[in-house]
């Protein structure tokens, strides 16, 4: 038997402690300290007590008056509990983007877009003395090495020109986004002169509620309070249903999170030495009772179906896209027929589901949704054949190779995925040169990539539905754009950190050495080059929109959303 | 559009054009006094315009329409040159030294046209079945890391053996095809002859091996055929972009012996007549 290339120590749960220096008289005053102190520390197992959670998946930390503790529209792995002092939340209208260490990209004219033509620096990546000072000033004073505090100016004026909620001690806040993955919807700074906050990463908060029902409660209701109700109304079979309804089915909601939060590293050393599939706990399985409807809120599932000895990908779903509907509409209506999962759903990465049981959807709400919203009887399979459900057409639209190509290597997660049809492109690179003249020399992606096939999904940033490379920016310089949606860098408020560089599973970032205006290489105090981060920006200011896709002259090349399949198959017909 | 309804347009609106112009010109032959002019002054226009696609290139962020759609007008704006061409000499050959060298750089300008428009379409393709996918830019490091690879193999054959045999075959038959890029004509005509004879002589040599030397030269053999897909990807790429540097001169020298052309001929305006 042949050797594997390539062995590590798997990881191990606290191998790294958020804080590695949490000292144990800190873990007996927050044992001490609601709500912990009314936990039942035998609720939790031997391999998972209370006083290990709290020592590897927390830290406490001491926050200034105007100082940021999460700005919206981030991505944050964790929530906060209020210590001591009060916090902040901005309600609205939202804080500026300068402020939140943001740029706003506008479009050019056709004046700036002729221009150019001369106004980009002789070197790549030149920076001028004023946006290098500017750098200085996001980053200096409270960054020493480790942390990156940000402080807003002129906190009375916040207050007088936004509406703001106080949080004090006891309460939470950050914990829907942790839970559920998606962005932060407030910007929260600490108000009095030191607020002392508990942060907790998403894996200890899931754990004490798991363990701990009161938390549990609490937390789900929060939930149920500000997002569930918005969640489920985005689905057609719940958009009519009455308030009252809908009430009794948001109380019976279950909720769940599956897999690994922090995919996205993990993922880049799996691929070099097992198959994916071994990684991806299944949510339901085929030939399962249907026990109820599942509504992805965050992350992707993979649908599949028994083939042979293995399984054969069907689909991936995602965000607002729901399972077990079709079975469970079908029971109901054929009682004397009835049918098991037609599909297994598996977990890609991390996902957080919103599950309504059977007979909540057996009595409240199938009972209440026109017959037209119904999806159609099933029709079970031959033994000889696959599935020609809808999930199954997927399969046969762009074949069942590129499915799992897709799946495997997680470029559904691509909202501007770049493919290149091989079978066309001369390797001209003229999309090179075209993103490096829109882009001050500096080209953004790599013609190069995986490949099946004829198509090459190339080394460029996909503009992710789930965008993990904004996991922890300390200084919020990626985000997304405001307008258009796509993720972008503020590169006068990155600070090299490589977050996001090694968050990002699709090799799409890079770090480049910055330059002063006489093309020179900037150095630190320790001459050490200083590194920006840059990536695809999917041209958000040009014009013409991405120049790669526009200078291509083959049409080898187009920036794909692989949530629209439809539109993938259509453009690998053509 | 799909690639066979942008083909299906081009080509029509091309065959229409040229019909109205072929039947306009044979009309009006007789009645117009100056029907050369005015086929000529279309001609350099649409030579203009073809030529300016090279300048489109240098400014990708010019909301000046896509590349895509600059190149389908070159093709058939290209196509439909020659139309205008045909009409603008009537039909005739030239005759006059300057007039020859002026249509057969028209001509040569064309023919790199079709070539190009014939390795644009093919080669991508031969590249794909091929596979091995490999930046041009990147080919010179990878050959240098198969050359180590293959001479690490063949020094390490003599410890491990005790015989120098596959080192000196090494020297003498494969160090010079890891050296460089290797039989560029052979793969534009997709003939595998000279990789098809190293590995013969590869074969020949397992005679004088021992079991653990025939394995070491199965190695060797395999980084001999991967190097044989790089020289592939190589040449191909290479074409894919040489030709261009006979095109855009041909162009260039085109424009000004067309210049010099239209200079003469209204220096000389009775001859146009």
């Amino acid at each position: 038997m042949a050797n594997p290339s390539l062995t590590f120590d798997r990881p191990q749960r606290w191998d790294a402690a958020f804080d590695p220096e949490m000292k144990e008289a800190a873990i007996e005053r927050l044992l001490a300290t609601a709500p912990f102190s009314r936990m039942k520390v035998d609720n939790f197992p031997a391999r998972l007590p209370l006083r290990d959670i709290l020592k590897n998946d927390t830290r406490i930390h001491t926050y200034r008056r105007g100082e940021l503790v999460m700005r919206e529209g981030d991505y944050g792995t964790s929530a906060f509990l209020v210590l001591s002092g009060t916090v902040r939340v901005v309600l609205g209208p939202s804080l500026p983007a300068s402020m939140l260490g943001r740029r706003l990209f506008f479009r050019k004219n056709i004046f700036k877009a002729v221009a150019q033509l001369w106004a980009y620096h002789r070197e790549p990546e030149s920076f001028s003395v004023r946006e290098l000072q500017k750098d200085l000033s996001a980053t200096a004073g409270d960054n020493q090495g480790k942390e990156t505090r940000v402080f807003l100016q002129d906190v009375p004026r916040i207050l007088d020109k936004h509406k703001t909620a106080v949080i004090e001690g006891g309460e939470f806040f950050g914990e829907i986004a942790a839970l559920s993955r998606m962005p932060r919807t407030a910007s929260v700074f600490a108000e009095s002169e030191e607020a002392e906050l508990l942060e907790i990463r998403w894996q200890g908060l899931r754990d004490l509620m798991k363990y701990d029902a009161a938390l549990r409660l609490h937390i789900d209701q929060i939930y149920r309070e500000r997002a569930l109700a918005v969640a489920l109304r985005e689905i057609p079979i719940f958009k009519n249903l009455s308030v009252e309804t809908l009430g009794k089915v948001m109380a019976r909601t279950e909720f769940g999170t599956y897999g690994d939060y922090d995919w996205s590293g993990e993922y880049k050393r799996l691929l070099q030495t097992e198959g994916m599939r071994r990684q991806e706990p299944a949510i339901a399985e085929e030939g399962d009772y249907p026990n109820g409807v599942i509504l992805i809120k965050a992350g992707f599932g993979r649908l599949s179906q028994k083939f042979g000895n293995g399984h054969r990908t069907l689909n991936y779903i995602g965000a607002g896209q729901i399972y077990g509907l079709q079975e469970i509409a079908h029971n109901w209506r054929k009682p004397e027929a009835p049918v098991s999962m037609q599909y297994t759903l598996r977990v890609m990465g991390y996902t957080h589901v919103i599950k309504i049981p059977t007979d909540v959807m057996e009595g409240l709400v199938l009972p209440e949704v026109a017959k037209s919203l119904l999806p159609p009887l099933v029709t079970p399979p031959a033994e000889d054949r696959v599935a020609t459900s809808a999930e199954g057409d997927v399969a046969l639209k762009i074949g069942a190779d590129m499915l799992e190509f897709l799946t495997e290597n997680r470029f559904f997660n691509g909202t501007a995925t770049m493919m290149i049809d091989l079978d066309r492109c001369t390797r001209c690179d003229d999309c090179v040169r075209a993103c490096a003249a829109a882009h001050d020399g500096n080209p953004r992606f790599l013609r190069h990539g995986p490949i099946s096939g004829k198509l090459m999904v190339a080394n460029a940033c996909m503009h992710c539905v789930d965008p993990v490379c904004m996991i922890g920016c300390p200084t919020g310089a990626i985000h997304r754009d405001s307008f258009g949606g796509q993720v972008v860098i503020n590169p006068s408020t990155c600070i090299g950190c490589k977050a996001c560089f090694n968050n990002c599973p699709y090799e799409a970032i890079r770090m480049v050495e910055i330059r002063d205006e006489r093309g020179d290489i900037v150095l630190d105090t320790e001459t050490k080059p200083i590194l920006k981060a840059t990536k695809c920006d999917l041209c958000v200011e040009q014009i013409t929109g991405p120049a790669c896709a526009h200078a291509c002259p083959h049409g080898a090349m187009a920036r794909v959303n692989m949530n629209d399949l439809d539109m993938f198959s259509d453009w690998l017909k053509r | 559009m799909r690639f066979s309804q942008q083909r299906g347009f081009g080509l029509t609106v091309l065959i229409i054009l040229s019909v109205e112009i072929v039947l306009l010109h044979w009309f009006y032959a007789g009645s117009m006094t100056h029907l050369a002019y005015l086929t000529g002054w279309g001609l350099l226009s649409v030579i203009l315009l073809l030529a300016l696609y090279n300048g489109r290139k240098k400014v990708p962020f010019f909301p000046l329409l896509s590349s895509e759609e600059w190149l389908q007008f070159h093709i058939y704006a290209g196509l439909l040159t020659g139309v205008i061409f045909a009409v603008h000499i009537s039909y005739r050959i030239p005759t006059g030294w300057f007039q020859g060298i002026l249509a057969a750089l028209y001509l040569l300008v064309m023919a790199s046209g079709f070539f190009g428009l014939f390795i644009s379409r093919s080669i991508p393709k031969r590249l794909t079945t091929r596979g091995g996918e490999v930046l041009f830019e990147r080919i010179p490091a990878v050959r240098r890391q198969l050359q180590e690879q293959a001479e690490k193999l063949a020094l390490e054959s003599v410890g491990q053996s005790r015989s120098a045999t596959i080192a000196e075959f090494y020297l003498r038959e494969l160090k010079p095809f890891f050296e460089g890029a290797q039989n560029c004509t052979s793969h534009w005509s997709e003939n595998a002859s000279p990789v098809n004879h190293i590995l013969t002589k590869i074969s020949d040599v397992h005679r004088y091996l021992d079991e653990q030397e025939r394995a070491t030269l199965e190695k060797i053999a395999a980084l001999v055929r991967q190097k044989d897909g790089l020289d592939y990807h190589y040449a191909q790429q290479m074409l894919l972009k040489l030709w261009l540097f006979v095109h855009i001169p041909l162009t260039y020298s085109l424009l000004v012996f067309t210049v010099v052309h239209v200079t003469l001929v209204f220096a000389f305006s009775g001859g146009a007549k």
